[in-house]
């Protein structure tokens, strides 16, 4: 039974304004994204010329205050996760790399005092894009995701910061980095740390994929911040659940985007490959694959959409992000693993882009804090 | 706007089905689980609190006995799932509703739905040797004077035994294949026709499911659902009539399909209440390492079940706002027909001897979801409808 209150029907047509937004980026990730996909796997980031693009998509911009440099429009939830759906169906690395600190300007001007938000937003129009790491991903195999690998001790106006945080994006970009620690009353915070701060570490790291996106662990020995650097203040205290749900709505709906584009893939190929003499897709062990694949793509769909729409509400999403996100990451990695067996040996090669999908699906699941909505 | 959420007034007749359900057909359920044959006459007051709830709802027509739902998909579809959520075989044993109204109302002309709309009438179109394509129906109508001459078995008829009047699909001619099939109407009572036997079933035991058969069965010319005496030699008129026939079902599987999401929910929320009682919680988002493997296992169990809930809705959806819904209404079709058997099935595993006991219903669920996966097109024929779209193909190229 529904628990939410709405008198608008239901309804899945995109607005205007989100068709126009839409059919932009949508067609950003084909003739930007995916031909750049490779190239930008083997150099482990986007060009500088790639990156300029991306920027000026002015996806960032459009969501900080006018006050400082940007121009304050409120988005909502759906049109975000159209947003990222429309980008990762280029390429998922290179759709992160504008979704994290997307994110990360978003949660700033969200949660950030006033002293932070005038710090730190107007150079995220102005300035570099990856000027504030975020970690949110935890190092350690069993954290809960709803806790942090971190721990942070309050010992009066001095915080002590202590473990790791795994997969910071562009870390070596960055000036400072927004983590996420754990305190010993259980709550999870978010906090600034400079890069050069004493007991701060980085280590390079290569993941099996998004490997177009640097990213790097950070390890805390002993680090000692001020409280002021607690993400809103001192006594500022975030929902860290929800900030962790609305990442995975986001998570889905950039798992949505690749998942059409395994399929928009396959289709053609299958029709086109001919064995037997006539093409594999006659065949119901290929086609009923290839449906199978319709269905989930198209479920997983909805399911993202239903969650941010809940969002958008005001209405508690939860549950409902969590059940999306367990469906993308099952069904990002079905659809990942058989669209290299429908190319069979083909597709285990770098000649087509399914191997590049099927590790990059596998981030689905695991990643946390890579796009928000 | 992209809103995938139902408005309060339905989430009221939701409210609403489900108290029925649960206080009307719960009680029932096992009573005729049991007593397979034995017409379920509480289903009477079911009735009664429909019309209540269409009163309510200021409903001028009723919408779910004639499926004549004009822009109501959605409402139906939600209703059928509380209905379900329920007891589907006692749904299905409903006096008033069958699935030959929805072929009446999408094949009939306005002389015939005013006729025959708001009469009970089941469907009759598989035959032994006949399931799935149903192109190959061997039952014949030969026109003879003023009267169509029915000869033919029909089999797995629901409500065939109870209902007033059979929709029946034959052939005009044998050699012609699907653009010679008409469907008829027959009334209960005309002679040569019979009810030959009726199925002892896995589940849905409620519902009455008969074998029929028509021996020399005389029926007026009218009744010619359609009115279409002549054969199409045209490849695409043809098609285009069988379409029509074929039709009725891309209205009904949202249906089914919705029926499937509702027993799915009752055996999730039941194993919930069993499990509570040996202090069991949720833990939804927690990673798996936080997870008990039956918290995981619900937590998966739940998402799908609310993927396919989506899918279903998105294609009655699509009805009531006149888009083609063939592709979706099979797509929706095939994931609620195969992940409410997965749920019912996983839930009684889960329960343990509790699960497997007829001290509860989670089993009785499990043989009622199997039919779900096969009747209105088995999940690979809906596999087979999604796949010709996604790829672009025929049915003779891909068989």
């Amino acid at each position: 039974m529904q628990d939410y209150k709405t008198e608008s029907p239901f309804d899945i047509t995109l607005s205007e304004e989100q068709q126009i937004t839409w059919d932009m980026l949508r067609k950003f990730a084909e003739t930007e994204l995916r031909p750049q996909a490779r190239k930008t796997e083997a150099e482990g980031m986007p060009s500088q010329e790639l990156l300029k693009k991306i920027k000026s998509l002015d996806l960032i911009p459009l969501i900080i205050p006018e006050e400082y440099g940007g121009m304050g429009l409120k988005q909502d939830s759906v049109s975000s996760a159209l947003a990222l759906e429309a980008l990762a169906y280029g390429d998922l690395s290179l759709a992160m790399s504008i979704s994290i600190p997307l994110l990360t300007a978003q949660i700033i001007a969200e949660h950030g005092s006033e002293e932070q938000k005038g710090k730190l937003l107007p150079e995220f129009v102005a300035g570099s894009i990856f000027q504030v790491g975020l970690g949110i991903n935890n190092a350690l195999i069993s954290t809960d995701s709803y806790q942090s690998s971190v721990t942070a001790k309050e010992l009066g106006e001095e915080i002590i910061l202590d473990g790791s945080k795994a997969g910071v994006a562009f870390a070596n970009d960055a000036k400072s980095f927004l983590i996420s620690a754990s305190n010993e009353s259980g709550e999870c915070g978010l906090y600034f740390v400079n890069k050069d701060q004493e007991g701060l570490e980085l280590e390079e790291k290569e993941f099996m994929g998004l490997k177009g996106t640097p990213f790097s662990q950070i390890n805390f020995s002993n680090c000692k911040i001020s409280c002021s650097q607690k993400l809103g203040g001192h006594n500022y205290s975030i929902n860290y659940q929800s900030l962790i749900d609305s990442s995975r709505i986001g998570m889905s709906a950039l798992a949505l985007g690749v998942c059409q584009a395994v399929l928009d893939y396959v289709v053609p190929y299958t029709n086109e490959r001919v064995a037997f003499d006539e093409p594999i897709s006659n065949r119901q062990s290929v086609a009923f694959l290839i449906a199978d694949m319709a269905i989930e793509t198209e479920a997983l769909r909805l399911m993202v959409y239903k969650s941010a729409a809940l969002k958008d509400l005001d209405e508690d999403f939860h549950k409902q992000a969590s059940l999306t996100y367990r469906f993308a990451t099952h069904h990002g990695m079905k659809i990942g693993t058989d669209g290299v067996q429908l190319l069979g040996g083909h597709g285990y090669t770098h000649e087509h882009p399914v191997e590049l999908w099927y590790r990059n699906l596998r981030a689905i699941g695991i990643f946390e804090g890579g796009a928000g909505v | 706007m992209i809103h995938p959420l139902l408005p309060n007034q339905l989430q009221k007749t939701q409210e609403t089905m489900r108290m029925a359900a649960e206080f009307i057909l719960r009680p029932i359920s096992r009573k005729y689980d049991k007593a397979e044959h034995e017409p379920p006459l509480e289903m009477e007051q079911l009735n009664q609190a429909a019309a209540a709830q269409k009163k309510q709802t200021g409903m001028t027509d009723d919408s779910v006995k004639s499926m004549d739902l004009g822009g109501r998909n959605l409402w139906a579809v939600i209703s059928l799932e509380q209905m379900c959520w329920g007891d589907v075989g006692l749904f299905l044993a409903r006096p008033g509703t069958g699935l030959g109204n929805a072929a009446i109302m999408a094949v009939g002309n306005a002389e015939q739905k005013t006729k025959w709309g708001k009469r009970w009438a089941a469907m009759a179109i598989t035959e032994p040797a006949a399931g799935s394509d149903s192109k190959n129906i061997s039952t014949t109508a030969v026109l003879d004077g003023d009267e169509w001459v029915i000869d033919g078995e029909k089999i797995y008829v629901t409500d065939g035994d109870r209902c007033d009047c059979v929709v029946v699909w034959a052939t005009l001619n044998k050699n012609m294949g699907k653009t010679a099939i008409r469907s008829f109407l027959v009334e209960k009572g005309t002679p040569g026709f019979s009810v030959a036997r009726l199925e002892k079933k896995l589940g849905i035991r409620a519902s009455d499911t008969a074998t029929l058969i028509f021996d020399n069965c005389r029926i007026p010319r009218e009744n010619l659902l359609g009115g279409k005496e002549e054969i199409e030699t045209d490849a695409n008129a043809a098609k285009k009539s069988f379409g029509g026939a074929m039709q009725t079902f891309d209205n009904t599987r949202p249906m089914v399909a919705g029926m499937a999401i509702g027993l799915g929910q009752a055996a999730l929320d039941m194993t919930r209440a069993l499990l509570a009682e040996e202090g069991y919680e949720d833990n939804f988002g927690a990673s798996i390492h936080q997870q008990t493997a039956v918290q995981r296992e619900l937590e998966m169990l739940e998402a799908e079940l609310e993927a396919a809930r989506l899918l279903v809705y998105k294609s009655a959806w699509m009805m009531d706002n006149k888009m083609p819904n063939s592709k979706e209404a099979s797509m929706g079709k095939a994931k609620a027909g195969r992940i409410g058997n997965k749920i019912s099935l996983k839930c009684v595993e889960i329960c343990s001897m509790q699960g497997f006991s007829e001290d509860h219903l989670l089993e009785k669920f499990s043989r009622d979801s199997k039919i779900l996966d096969i009747f209105e097109g088995t999940q690979q024929i809906q596999q087979l409808i999604v796949a010709r779209q996604v790829l672009g193909k025929s049915s003779r190229d891909l068989k």
